[in-house]
């Protein structure tokens, strides 16, 4: 086993999706929580507007990022996100927010996540951390609570030598314990709301002790002003309308029925 | 001569069960395994042998289960088995809807309260004109699959309604089979609208003659990831399979009963894999 960084406390995000002001309201928050670490775990644009105010918090914060599939996507120039969407409409959706971001994402910023980890391994106290954007084994698997099976946590497991995996993509939060102190966490995103009809977004902070401290924190940051940015972009109303009222209205054919159910749409 | 290409196999992701063979209640005239009322060409399994199968998928971290057939209502034996899986997996099941009453919607509705997984239910539609739909289907095929989606919406169990593209004439592409159902199911009410839509196989009532093939030529280069066969096997009749859509063909039997012998390449011998490459479809819900 390579020799990992250990740590006793950290703080990790998922997708930023270009929201720049979730991300400092994020950072400032986890300034006063005693973290000594912050890590993004990829998905650094698409949805919101301004992709390039990201980067200077990022780096000025010196947050450990890995790379999303949008990041992938981004740097290799590919023509889509990379999300898998089958229905048109998603399609249309999905295409209209990675040209939005492509076209204004600058070369230095595309290379910069070009360069990015696909993962990273730490520690927690004792415990060994795998860090990936999707899944261990795919860059772009969706792991939904409720998609999401305890033998397949324990395959990812096992086969990494892992006792906790962090990953995002989904855009909601969960966690499932496992025996003997194995964790997976879907730490959320900070990108925009899960969802649930609240304007706020999540971030988690995890602590090393005899037993791994899992705790998600929400953030409010001014979503109004973020709205106005995104009218000004000329960025579609329905991707404004998430950030204003807090439930998805695009891209939602992904979700699985328990996740679809609690959403309005 | 071309040689018949191979696709890899990656690991089990996701499980198809035949639970009925090609047994159905209906014969719909493009149905991919002709299956229909009598004579079923491919037998239905027994519960606990597909008990056994979950089990050993379950070792390997299969991420999904789908039941399917024939019609899988039509199993004694289903809901136990319904249950049985969604205690391992988020669990899909393909239907015509036609045995879908209150009591079995309220049924279901139970099944999604004891499980953390997801209860995915297909229920197969073609048209959002009766006769239309029911010239393929079968007379009073789609009262009974309308009123199956009215019911499990109402129990807030979001159907997916799957339609293939035998009605679609129009040039317009596939965008507009989408928004079509999707526009119909909400002037029903149902506000939450989930629609599949699969292209049509040049298989079982729908077989050619001939039809080109794959070649490895061709797949050059190519993804295999994309192709459903790298990570999915297929329990049925007589053996485990490579794909639903070959399922019972004797070409693409994998294995005679352990899931793990079938963990191996298969071949891409039948134009419907043709289709599969050319659309980058999966028979999967996503």
């Amino acid at each position: 086993m390579q020799a990992t960084k250990e740590y006793r406390r950290i703080a990790v995000f998922g997708g930023i999706y270009n929201n720049a002001l979730a991300l400092e309201a994020t950072l400032e928050d986890a300034c006063k929580r005693d973290v000594e670490a912050v890590f993004c775990l990829g998905d650094m644009g698409g949805f919101g507007p301004h992709p390039d105010r990201v980067f200077p918090l990022l780096k000025a914060a010196r947050v450990l990022a890995i790379q999303g599939n949008y990041d992938e996507s981004l740097a290799l120039g590919k023509g889509d996100c990379g999300c898998g969407y089958t229905d048109p409409r998603d399609n249309f959706f999905a295409r209209v927010s990675y040209e939005y971001t492509f076209r204004k994402t600058s070369l230095g910023n595309k290379a910069w996540l070009g360069r990015l980890p696909k993962q990273r391994r730490i520690r927690l106290g004792s415990l060994q951390v795998l860090m990936c954007h999707g899944s261990p084994r795919t860059i772009n698997e969706f792991l939904w609570e409720s998609s999401t099976p305890n033998g397949l946590v324990q395959k990812f497991l096992r086969d990494g030598g892992m006792d906790v995996i962090l990953c995002t993509h989904t855009g909601m939060k969960w966690q499932r314990r496992l025996p003997e102190g194995k964790h997976l966490v879907n730490v959320g995103v900070i990108g925009r709301p899960e969802n649930d009809g609240q304007t706020n977004v999540w971030y988690t902070i995890l602590t090393a002790g005899d037993d791994l401290q899992v705790e998600f924190v929400p953030v409010h940051y001014d979503h109004e002003r973020l709205a106005l940015e995104m009218e000004q972009e000329g960025l579609p109303p329905e991707f404004i309308a998430t950030i204003r009222t807090g439930w998805w209205t695009t891209c939602m054919e992904i979700l699985p029925a328990k996740e679809r159910g609690r959403g309005r749409y | 001569m071309m040689s018949t290409p191979v696709a890899p196999f990656s690991y089990l992701s996701t499980l198809w069960v035949q639970v009925t063979g090609t047994w159905c209640n209906l014969q719909c005239v493009h149905c991919i395994n002709a299956s229909g009322p009598k004579n079923p060409w491919l037998r239905r399994l027994d519960t606990e042998m597909v008990k056994r199968a979950i089990r050993e998928a379950e070792t390997f971290g299969v991420k999904e289960i789908y039941f399917t057939g024939g019609e899988p209502f039509l199993h004694e034996d289903i809901l136990e088995l319904l249950a049985f899986a969604l205690q391992v997996a988020p669990t899909t099941i393909l239907t015509n809807g036609t045995m879908i009453n209150g009591t079995m919607a309220d049924a279901l509705a139970s099944l999604t309260r004891q499980t953390p997984y997801s209860l995915e239910i297909r229920v197969s539609v073609d048209d959002i004109d009766p006769e239309q739909n029911d010239r393929i289907r079968g007379k009073g095929a789609w009262a009974k699959a309308l009123r199956a989606i009215q019911l499990l919406h109402a129990r807030g169990l979001l159907p997916i309604l799957t339609a293939t593209e035998i009605s679609h004439t129009s040039p317009s592409g596939e965008g507009g089979l989408y928004t079509r159902f999707r526009d119909f199911l909400l002037s029903l009410g149902i506000d939450k609208p989930r629609v599949k839509i699969i292209p049509i196989f040049p298989i079982g009532r729908m077989a050619g003659e001939g039809g080109s093939l794959l070649t490895e030529e061709v797949l050059r280069g190519f993804d295999f990831s994309l192709l459903q066969c790298s990570e999915t096997r297929v329990v049925a009749d007589g053996g485990i399979y490579a794909c639903p859509i070959l399922a019972g063909l004797e070409e693409a039997r994998l294995a005679e009963e352990s899931l793990q012998d079938s963990f191996k390449p298969c071949r891409l011998y039948h134009p419907a894999c043709v289709t599969c490459y050319q659309t980058g479809m999966t028979c999967k819900n996503f």
